[in-house]
């Protein structure tokens, strides 16, 4: 599969010189990457790097100071991303006195979603069991998993997912791992945003590494690997955190 | 036309998400007990006028349900827009916001105008179900022997659901404006405050001051309680409706600078304001009151509505005076709904005229037909309407035109207490409960 993925190497999307300041804070300064089709990208960044900024400048949330988001040759602004581009934030607890059931229910019909995929992806998430819970009684991990839920039941080819491990305990975070493999086909192409190295180097193809709103390496493990050896200017153990430190 | 089937699952959503806001069914619940206060007190009110008590005779067949009981039970529903609904609305907007549903449901692409649309078209359906008190109180007074007057019922009932458009409205405006919903209800409060205080500056400034106090809410409002539907209020009022939803629809967007925003909310508030004021050009209304009391009496009118010829009043008379007051509403209102040319014109130094009294000039009221003018004192309608026939050389009509006769009724409110202190309050927890088990089952 990640073979595969590997395969895919047409930029679909292209995020050029964006930045973006708060007050007197740069929170992104001219980032730049490119996401190509069919694979899982992970924006990797420390606390505060700026991940969750991004993210919300690409899916067109947030207005970005300078720099656009290029869908092949074509600039796209703000609104019209969404035609490609499903953003699920962290941390939201949306339409919290509705049950489960009705949340996926009625993101498939408002969306427009994938509805041929519900039962697996509720299979797949381990659902089942809380489609009469309201959102607000879920538990993080909970909730986690149904706004990935959310996410895959999406129409768009791309998904960006801010932290899509963040409460999951080692079990959930593999099954959610496995999950976002199966889905990932030629036309569905991840995007995640993960502070936990680990847990990318388990799930990515390729990486951006941001730190204090800049892009500090762009790559698949191998090449980052031989980026962070030429920058320490020696040997570095087979490792991704320790090829993030040396990066960052 | 079907709908897109984005928007009917929208509309189902904030169908259910009203439904599971406690703030709506706690509004629910209250309209009731103020309902019910207001019809109570209204009905005992009526039965002393009506005679109960030996009240005058005179006074009895003078009496109308619409200043008695309808208007009053309908008032109820003011308090409840002004005070309870700012709340419902706001919740239903801001809590999309705060959940992060916003962030998600904007990706959908469907424009934001649109969304908020939804919103305050469930927000409307859920103060038609508020409304169902008002419908209980009716029963009642009709099952007392009272009487009821469909088209004055009809005006109440339009200017009040205009009234809670115009929260619902704000209210959005608002919610999408602030970042927090209890600064969101701050804006709206202000806002409501700030018409009272338009309304109280107008009172004693007249002028300018006063023609914008006249679309101020509460002013309209007392226009249809007077069962006298005006096309420039209905107009105004749906004006600012738009204006407030397509100005929440812009603040709800995420992603646009707010420099962007603010210009293009300075660009709605502009051409809002002038269709605003054209709205206020609009002349029709109409008089759907039992009694006609908005109108001469046909006689009268059909004289009047023959002058064609400009004619100017000029009243020296100051804003606070009780007589200009009684002289507006009496006649000169009915004036401007019966001579298609007329100009009224306020002319005083101060606003009280307390100090103008000794003034050579004031408490004149001038009358200018096409030239010719002739100047009076009397401010009642038989003196003005004596000066215009003089004016206009027109015999006047032949006095004796019977007058309505009024529905005096002295009953007492019998069963209404444990209906809306009781009943309705218990009937509102349990319809709540029992959709919420069905909702979440």
């Amino acid at each position: 599969m990640r073979e595969e993925a590997h395969n895919h190497t047409d930029p679909i999307v292209r995020v050029h010189g964006l930045s973006k300041t708060y007050g007197r804070v740069h929170a992104l300064e001219d980032v730049g990457f490119s996401i190509r089709a069919g694979e899982i990208l992970g924006l990797i960044g420390p606390n505060g790097a700026g991940k969750t900024t991004l993210f919300e400048c690409v899916a067109g949330l947030e207005p970005a100071d300078s720099g656009g988001i290029f869908f092949g040759p074509l600039r796209v602004e703000g609104r019209h991303r969404s035609s490609k581009l499903f953003y699920v934030p962290d941390g939201i607890a949306p339409w919290p006195d509705q049950p489960v059931r009705w949340v996926l229910e009625y993101s498939l019909g408002f969306f427009g979603g994938r509805r041929t995929f519900a039962d697996q992806v509720i299979a797949d998430l381990a659902l089942a069991p809380l489609m009469s819970v309201p959102i607000r009684a879920l538990s993080k991990g909970q909730r986690k998993r149904t706004l990935l839920a959310l996410g895959l039941l999406a129409p768009q080819p791309i998904l960006l997912i801010d932290e899509p491990f963040e409460g999951l305990d080692l079990r959930q975070s593999r099954e959610a791992a496995a999950t976002l493999r199966k889905h990932l086909t030629p036309d569905r192409t991840f995007f995640l945003s993960i502070h936990q190295i680990a847990d990318a180097a388990k799930v990515c193809d390729r990486f951006v590494l941001l730190s204090g709103g800049r892009v500090v390496a762009e790559g698949a493990l191998d090449m980052l690997t031989a980026l962070a050896r030429q920058r320490a200017g020696h040997d570095l153990p087979p490792d991704f955190e320790e090829v993030f430190l040396a990066l960052t | 036309m079907p709908l897109p089937s984005a928007w009917r699952w929208l509309l189902k959503k904030e169908w259910r998400e009203l439904m599971s806001s406690r703030s709506w069914w706690v509004m629910l619940a209250l309209v009731g007990p103020l309902v019910g206060v207001s019809f109570i007190s209204a009905v005992r009110s009526y039965a002393e006028a009506s005679g109960q008590g030996n009240a005058a005779a005179g006074l009895a067949d003078a009496l109308f349900p619409l200043d008695g009981v309808v208007a009053p039970t309908f008032s109820a529903y003011e308090i409840a827009a002004s005070f309870l609904l700012p709340f419902v609305a706001i919740r239903a907007i801001a809590s999309d916001r705060t959940s992060g549903a916003l962030k998600l449901e904007l990706q959908q692409g469907m424009m934001p105008v649109s969304m908020i649309s939804a919103k305050a078209l469930v927000l409307g359906a859920g103060w038609l179900v508020a409304g169902v008190p008002i419908v209980l109180a009716g029963i009642l007074w009709a099952s007392y022997g009272g009487s009821l007057y469909a088209p004055e019922i009809g005006s109440l009932a339009l200017g009040h659901l205009l009234n809670a458009g115009i929260v619902i409205a704000l209210a959005a405006a608002a919610a999408s404006l602030a970042e927090h919903p209890s600064t969101a209800a701050i804006l709206v409060l202000a806002f409501t405050v700030g018409t009272w205080v338009l309304s109280f500056v107008a009172a004693f400034q007249g002028g300018m001051w006063e023609e914008m106090a006249g679309y101020t809410p509460s002013e309209m409002l007392q226009a249809f309680r007077r069962g006298l539907v005006r096309l420039d209020h209905v107009l105004a009022a749906l004006v600012l409706i738009a204006a407030a939803l397509v100005l929440a629809g812009v603040w709800m967007r995420l992603g646009i600078p707010m420099r962007r925003k603010a210009m293009e909310s300075v660009a709605i508030v502009s051409v809002a304001a002038a269709l605003a004021f054209a709205a206020s050009l609009a002349r029709p209304s109409w008089d759907v009151s039992e009694n006609e009391r908005n109108s001469f009496a046909a006689s009268d009118a059909a004289i009047l509505g023959k002058i064609t010829t400009p004619l100017k009043i000029e009243v020296h008379l100051a804003p606070e005076d009780p007589r200009r007051f009684d002289l507006e509403k009496q006649t000169l209102s009915k004036l401007r709904r019966t001579i298609r040319n007329v100009t009224v014109e306020y002319v005083s130094g101060s606003a009280t005229g307390l100090f103008e009294q000794a003034s050579e000039h004031y408490g004149e009221i001038w009358y200018d037909l096409g030239g010719k003018r002739i100047v009076g004192r009397a401010a009642t309608m038989d003196g003005v309407l004596d000066a215009i026939y003089e004016l206009a050389n027109v015999q006047p009509p032949h006095e004796g035109e019977a007058g309505h006769r009024g529905h005096p009724l002295a009953t007492q409110p019998t069963g209404a207490a444990p209906v809306f202190y009781v009943v309705w309050p218990l009937a509102v927890l349990g319809l709540g409960l029992f959709l919420q088990r069905r909702r979440l089952s």
